[in-house]
């Protein structure tokens, strides 16, 4: 089997007492575009991080390349792109400046394709990187990270600061990387819609663990939204994992092997965003549920202390 | 990487670079005006018999002259310190609070090489720039205090020590920033730290560093040579032994040499010879100059090294 360009196990980041990301285990075969999905603070940034090295882990390991980046080894920071999601340039450079810097730094620095996305960006050379809009500044520190030319490429919230056009123009950067120079890509977005159509791979972080990790196509393939009577019950070998109620209708989000022949669902092909919601309200539901018992038992205790 | 630290601090160093020319200037017009009125004073030979009328306003105008006698000094003593925080408490810290360290982390040098280079370049601006001013305050404590280059607040402004310090301020600013991640508090835990090493260095080490000189000799020269101590022992010994002092003998021999209650007054020679003491100076003499400020540098230059280890630790360790 060939080595997966990104493969973690039992990751797991803890800052004081809380759990920035805990028990996560996946992989990303070489040449995928992944798309990492995931409410605010379910831990996509500090993945992210931990995958460049920047961060340790409290727990687990990972595996760029079947390499630790953990171990701060040139051979390692060569492979592996990062765009972290604040941007960071240095602030008194001019872009032009950035470049070089990137070039001093890096043995594989393509310089005359840094320059000419710049160009086609109308981003000046002479400009200060301090005096860009903010969608420009994601164009500079994305165009550092392009250039180095990594076989790992990690977005954090690449589309963020960029209007519509940009994002068209990044989505087409990217599959041209993709099929060009066989780049992996793990970027973390919010805005679904938008990576479904260059995305192949999806992993769903809430919560602070992974919910789901596979092949977008088997992910699409795999799920099926059902509408049936109130109060039917599952077709057998579904797994639900969201359920909607009304009064008359149940409408369900289900995992399914194989496929459903049974006449009480209307079944239907959920889109990817159907899906995504549907994982994300689950993981709430459990986390709020949890939240709840936990609540009414301290609720009791104090009841009991109570002085009468 | 070495572009990319000029680069980034080329601003600070321009800038320090101008106020250090702007204080040379002042020190040498300063200097240079005290020295003048040196000469003018002494050539009236005014301490021999029928001196000219003249004397009392040339004294006169020599001491306005030298009142900027003790700020170069203080000058001197403020000058490595300063400089050496300001450069190094930025280094890391500033990368860190703008998150560039991000950015220079994730490119194809390890962090390692990343922290070396940045922290050389500095080092060598550092000590360039003190190192520039060397010959300033070495003429000040020369020509301008005349000599005594031994004793402590000349030592400390003179030689090669300066910019021992300079490089020890500095890798003390870089470490503190890294530590505590911004530039501000550790140049705020920087000066009194750095000023703590060097008040203890200088009281309790450098007088050690080198064997002192223990002198039984009647005469010694004057001036130039550092005293350490000085007092009555007993003879064949240099230095007090066991449970004395080397003020233990002084009340015997005052005692001796003008006694109370209507006995004969003796002469110095006699009482020491009664009282089987002599006199011992113990000293570092002018002749251990160079010596002592090569290893007094030594000592901070070590503790550099040292300090410049623990930063490498840190950032490679560095989480969050």
């Amino acid at each position: 089997m060939l080595t997966p360009a990104l493969k973690t196990t039992g990751l797991g980041k803890r800052y004081g007492h809380t759990w920035g990301l805990r028990d996560c285990s996946f992989q990303i075969p070489a040449g995928r575009i992944a798309a990492l999905v995931g409410p605010n603070g379910s831990g996509k940034s500090t993945l992210l991080r931990m995958v460049a090295g920047i961060t340790r882990p409290t727990t687990g390991q990972v595996r760029v390349f079947d390499q630790s980046p953990a171990e701060q080894d040139e051979k390692v920071l060569r492979r592996i792109g990062y765009l972290d999601q604040e941007r960071p340039l240095y602030r008194s450079f001019r872009v032009g400046e950035m470049l070089k810097f990137g070039e001093k730094l890096n043995p594989n620095w393509d310089s005359a394709k840094a320059r000419q996305y710049l160009a086609e960006l109308n981003i000046h050379i002479e400009s200060r990187t301090g005096n860009l809009s903010i969608g420009q500044q994601a164009q500079v520190a994305l165009t550092m990270c392009l250039a180095k030319r990594p076989e790992l490429l990690l977005l954090d919230e690449p589309v963020a600061a960029l209007d519509p056009l940009a994002r068209e123009a990044l989505m087409q950067v990217l599959l041209r990387a993709v099929v060009e120079d066989g780049t992996t890509v793990l970027l973390s977005s919010h805005a679904i819609a938008d990576l479904a159509t260059v995305c192949d791979y999806l992993i769903i972080l809430s919560a602070s663990r992974v919910s789901l990790a596979d092949d977008l196509d088997y992910v699409l393939a795999s799920h099926r939204l059902l509408v049936g009577a109130r109060d039917t019950s599952a077709p057998a070998g579904s797994e639900v994992i969201a359920g909607l109620h009304t009064e008359r209708q149940t409408n369900l989000l289900v995992r399914v092997e194989e496929p459903i022949d049974d006449l009480a669902w209307q079944v239907e092909e959920p889109t990817l965003e159907e899906i995504v919601i549907a994982y994300l309200r689950r993981a709430e539901a459990r986390s709020t549920s949890f939240f709840e018992a936990s609540g009414v038992a301290s609720g009791t205790s104090e009841r009991k202390q109570a002085p009468r | 990487m070495i572009w990319a630290t000029w680069r980034m601090e080329r601003s600070l160093y321009l800038v320090s670079l101008a106020v250090l020319v702007v204080v040379a200037v002042a020190l040498v017009l300063a200097g240079a005006h005290q020295d003048a009125a040196w000469t003018a004073f002494s050539n009236l030979h005014c301490s021999q018999p029928g001196s000219s009328s003249g004397c009392w306003s040339a004294a006169e105008s020599y001491y306005s002259a030298s009142r900027f006698s003790s700020t170069g000094v203080v000058v001197g003593f403020l000058v490595p310190g300063l400089l050496g925080l300001v450069f190094g408490a930025p280094i890391v810290a500033r990368e860190i609070d703008q998150s560039t360290n991000r950015l220079a982390w994730t490119q194809s040098i390890t962090r390692t090489r990343w922290l070396v280079s940045k922290l050389s370049v500095g080092a060598l601006a550092t000590a360039v720039l003190v190192a520039a001013l060397a010959p300033v305050f070495q003429w000040w404590t020369g020509t301008v205090q005349r000599g005594d280059r031994i004793i402590p607040p000349n030592f400390d402004v003179s030689g090669l020590v300066p910019i021992a310090y300079a490089l020890f301020a500095f890798m003390l600013g870089a470490l503190l920033g890294t530590l505590v991640q911004r530039t501000g508090w550790a140049f705020a835990l920087g000066l009194p730290l750095f000023a703590a090493f060097r008040y203890l260095e200088r009281t309790y080490v450098r007088s050690v560093l080198v064997p002192p000189v223990d002198t039984s000799a009647v005469q010694i020269a004057p001036s130039n040579n550092w005293v350490l101590n000085q007092g009555y022992i007993p003879l064949g010994q240099s230095s007090p032994g066991r449970g004395i002092t080397w003020q233990s003998e002084s009340a015997s021999m005052l005692n001796c040499t003008n006694p109370t209650g209507g006995k004969v007054v003796q002469s110095e020679q006699h009482c020491e010879s009664l009282l089987k003491l002599h006199y011992v100076v113990q000293m570092q003499p002018g002749s251990h100059y160079w010596a002592l400020q090569l290893v007094e540098a030594g000592v901070f230059v070590a503790g550099a090294c040292v300090l410049l280890v623990l930063s490498v630790v840190a950032v490679r360790r560095w989480r969050t």
